[in-house]
């Protein structure tokens, strides 16, 4: 087998990894501290990526702006989604908060279908086109950013859970939210801080991923199913899990991709997570908020 | 006095009898539709609803039909086939459509079609182009659906024979969606080339929403094949285009790739050129009809008519016409008018439907030539 198509493939499968695990740290550190599965996780990376198109075709900031307009606007929604929806669930009620990201996400999927219609929206500038060429193994630079941004977002998320006393203390509620309490941690900040974070990188993933692929309302679906799985995988809550687990996937999907069909490499995950379930059930890496 | 409270009567109840009269000859005839307008091809379910409410809109402005309004409903199918089953069964017992029009996805008409015959209601299929709806029409067993567009057999057909003339029929791989549709273009392909003792280089699916093709596009490009079909729509369109020239290219394309939705900067690239298409539609076919629709359309949307607003456009008027003709909305009937339809298509053919209600407009066969989509002829499927 020629070296350069393995060595393409596995580019590719890296580049694909850190793109899931963009997604799919957000969802675990949600998980990890207040034990809610946002099921409209996909959805506020679908609107950041949605806003990111809107940006670009509207404003001559540039990429790296509207990457950060993004972001800080995503940051902005988590607060609000917890102090508007999740705040009340008062860390109690998991079929409540499964119902309510369920209908949330169903509001924001189809407010997006009337407000910016169906039809895909593509993202063009200086970069669209422009590789990276080695010999005949080609990656595309904004793929390579892509992949530059879910690196420094892990090292952000790692830097700020081990480094931080916000970190500790989201370490903490996620352990014990009651013995948090007695030592002086309010669970509400902290809770509201992990939402903010988590919303707000799936914002990052939106707006970095708004110029690769194509923008419409039903995107979020599309990655963020494969997140559940990735996150389960790892250990719910866990985000190195989360992370280690989602490259690991992107890495053998694409792998597999060059001997299997499509639709069995696109059911590797799902048979993996039951897998998981049946025999591991804490996950590869146990759960818990870790790096 | 009692003779004045009778004759006071008598003109009430006549007045009400009058007025109930022109109620039932105003009352408009509604025909319902089953189409996405949610969910991954949202966006063709838009351009159906807008080429038949364009259809309905001009013959509204010609005093309707029957001197009657007409009307149409959508109902969303996220083009799911239980989904499909939910939204017409809802229009069925409502009791107030005369037909069922589109469907749009092959998976979405396979399933309202035994609704429709168990109700005898008329189902004209728009969009969906698996060739199996043809199959089970007609003197296939279902009497009530009539399919106005091409199947895939035909239409791939057309295109093989044209692709043998140029001795490049040899060496397709296939990529496809894993729906009816993209099995109904694995398998016309396949069909298609067994004529000519050829079969296709490999074949693929990958599910609908799945946005990433650098792997797949890695395989096929490896494999080296002569040309490569491409099976895939809206969104998933887009991003394979986008990918495909992110990777270079490098392998004409053929099949059914959608050549007027290709984004303008890969066209302009010249990357597609060598493209070989078929498709029953193309907005820059040269007939007086075609570019009179084609300027009406984007007036009055705001955007050009692609492959899906045709066929609505026109499966609308054929399903008008069939009501014209029958003279009622009985639905058997518009049925029986349906059948002996011979409506003068705006590519310059008729339309007539044959044994299996499949009708029989000219496939178009385009090519991509200097970053352009240049239309090499038609050919009656």
């Amino acid at each position: 087998m020629d070296p350069s198509f393995l060595l393409q493939l596995l580019i590719n499968g890296i580049v694909i990894g850190v793109i899931y695990a963009l997604i799919a740290m957000g969802l675990s550190l949600i998980f990890g501290v207040l034990e809610i599965v946002n099921f409209a996780h996909g959805e506020f990376y679908m609107l950041g990526a949605m806003l990111a198109y809107y940006l670009s075709i509207g404003t001559t900031l540039g990429y790296w702006p509207t990457v950060a307009i993004v972001t800080a606007v995503a940051l902005c929604l988590g607060f609000v989604l917890y102090e508007a929806l999740l705040a009340s669930l008062h860390g109690e009620g998991f079929e409540r908060s499964i119902l309510l990201t369920l209908g949330l996400s169903m509001v924001l999927q189809n407010g997006a279908v009337f407000l910016f219609t169906t039809t895909p929206k593509m993202i063009a500038g200086s970069l669209t086109y422009s590789n990276v060429v080695l010999g005949s193994v080609r990656v595309p630079v904004l793929r390579l950013y892509a992949l530059g941004m879910g690196l420094a977002a892990f090292a952000a998320l790692y830097l700020i859970l081990n480094r931080t006393r916000i970190g500790k203390a989201m370490r903490g509620v996620a352990q014990n939210r009651d013995a948090a309490l007695m030592v002086g941690i309010n669970p509400h900040t902290v809770s509201r801080l992990a939402v903010a974070i988590g919303i707000g990188l799936s914002g990052l993933a939106g707006a970095v991923l708004a110029p690769v692929y194509a923008v419409d309302p039903m995107m979020g679906a599309s990655f963020v199913f494969k997140a559940f799985a990735i996150i389960i995988i790892g250990g719910l809550g866990n985000i190195s899990g989360a992370a280690i687990a989602a490259v690991a996937l992107g890495v053998l999907e694409s792998l597999m991709s060059a001997f299997l069909p499509l639709v069995l490499v696109d059911a590797f995950a799902f048979v993996a997570m039951i897998a998981i379930l049946l025999f591991r059930p804490q996950g590869l890496f146990g759960r818990g908020v870790r790096v | 006095m009692a003779r004045i409270h009778l004759q006071a009567i008598a003109a009430g109840a006549a007045f009400i009898v009058a007025a109930g009269t022109a109620m039932a000859q105003g009352a408009p005839i509604v025909i319902g539709s089953s189409i996405p307008l949610t969910g991954t091809v949202a966006s063709f379910g838009q351009h159906s609803r807008w080429g038949a409410e364009m259809a309905i809109a001009e013959a509204n402005a010609k005093g309707g039909v029957l001197g009657r309004k007409i009307e149409i409903d959508f109902q969303d199918n996220r083009c799911n086939p239980a989904e499909a089953v939910k939204s017409v069964t809802q229009m069925l017992a409502e009791k107030k459509y005369v037909a069922i029009h589109d469907g749009l996805c092959s998976s979405a008409a396979l399933a309202i079609m035994p609704l429709v015959e168990r109700a005898g209601i008329p189902f004209v299929v728009a969009n969906a182009s698996a060739t199996s709806i043809a199959e089970k029409s007609g003197v296939g067993g279902n009497k009530w659906t009539f399919k106005v567009n091409p199947t895939d057999a035909s239409l791939l057909d057309a295109l093989i024979r044209h692709l043998h003339k140029d001795g490049k029929a040899g060496g397709i791989a296939f990529l496809g969606e894993d729906s009816d549709f993209g099995r109904a273009g694995s398998d016309g392909l396949t069909q298609a080339l067994s004529k000519l003792n050829l079969k296709l280089a490999s074949t693929d699916y990958f599910q609908k929403g799945a946005p990433d093709f650098t792997a797949v596009f890695t395989r096929i490009k490896a494999a080296k094949p002569q040309q490569l079909a491409l099976y895939a729509v809206s969104a998933d369109f887009q991003n394979a285009m986008r990918q495909w020239a992110q990777l270079g290219g490098g392998v004409p394309l053929t099949g059914r790739p959608l050549v007027d939705q290709v984004p303008a900067e890969i066209m302009a690239s010249g990357l597609l050129d060598g493209t070989t298409a078929v498709q029953p539609y193309d907005p820059s076919v040269d007939t007086p009809g075609n570019k009179a629709f084609v300027a009406a359309f984007t007036a009055r949307f705001n955007t050009a008519p692609i492959l899906i607003s045709f066929e609505s456009y026109e499966s609308t008027q054929i399903l008008l016409d069939a009501i014209r003709r029958a003279g009622k909305t009985d639905p058997a009937a518009i049925r029986d008018a349906l059948a002996t339809t011979k409506f003068a298509s705006i590519l310059g053919s008729t339309v007539e439907f044959d044994q299996n209600n499949l009708a029989h407009n000219n496939a178009i066969i385009l090519t991509i030539r200097g970053g352009k989509v240049v239309v090499l002829g038609m050919s009656k499927t």
